[in-house]
């Protein structure tokens, strides 16, 4: 695995770590408020930010290396990013009165179990690579 | 369309398909030739290709970070002329033995029958 560049990873989830926390805040803010268009409003600005932050550092990391699992260590490091952060910001007490802790949990579970569907297609793929490289996307 | 007319189409489309899969065989070429950094490797493969494979540059790093990344290929860095140092690229042994096989098996051929 040597040569293998994490910064774009690291950059990815920092920024998903940053975008988590402002989330939070915009939806712990909207709840207590009962305002529901600013819920929504931060609820797709959330989605649509992440999704550039993915497009944007995993375009980067293939264009430096196409290590086939990109995909994958990206999806996990959100999981994780995203969770933590929610979970802390409710043991810090940060929540609207409104919000449950249950919510966190159940979406982690869920989420986990297309985390592990994505570990699956993860496993299979490997077959086709050397070095975690693609076969196919090895010469040119 | 005449014989004449079709002609160079058809030899500049059966060229674009040759070419895809070049690029790695000329980088290998390259670099057997001795070591060298990215320009002179893009310089080696436009000269000896008379100017028929062109690669950019971005092309030739991406590449060569993934030969690295497969150890076919590595480098030292050296002091250029000017500037910071230059990254010179050569063939590992298992590089090197990779290219004599693919000769062996995908270019010799034609010059032995």
């Amino acid at each position: 695995m040597k040569n293998l560049s994490n910064s774009n990873l690291l950059k990815f989830s920092l920024t998903t770590i940053l975008l988590t926390i402002l989330f939070r805040v915009g939806l712990s803010t909207s709840l207590t408020n009962k305002m529901k268009i600013a819920v929504i409003v931060c609820a797709m600005g959330y989605t649509i930010i992440m999704w550039f932050n993915g497009y944007y550092f995993g375009k980067k990391e293939y264009e430096h290396l196409p290590i086939y699992n990109i995909g994958f260590r990206f999806h996990l490091s959100t999981f994780l990013a995203h969770n933590m952060v929610s979970i802390a910001w409710f043991l810090l007490a940060f929540e609207s009165k409104y919000e449950s802790i249950r919510i966190i949990y159940m979406t982690a579970l869920i989420w986990s179990g297309f985390l592990l569907l994505h570990f699956s297609y993860f496993l299979t793929k490997r077959k086709s690579t050397i070095r975690n490289l693609d076969k196919e996307d090895l010469f040119e | 369309m005449t014989t004449k007319d079709i002609l160079p189409d058809l030899l500049s489309s059966w060229e674009e398909t040759y070419k895809k899969g070049q690029l790695t065989l000329w980088i290998f070429l390259a670099l057997k030739d001795g070591q060298k950094y990215v320009d002179e490797i893009k310089k080696f493969i436009e000269t000896k290709s008379n100017n028929t494979i062109n690669c950019e540059e971005q092309s030739l790093y991406r590449n060569l970070r993934k030969y690295q990344h497969i150890d076919v290929v590595s480098f030292e860095n050296k002091k250029g002329n000017k500037g910071p140092d230059r990254k010179y690229y050569f063939l590992t042994n298992m590089g090197a033995k990779l290219l004599e096989q693919f000769i062996d098996r995908n270019i010799n051929l034609f010059f032995s029958t």
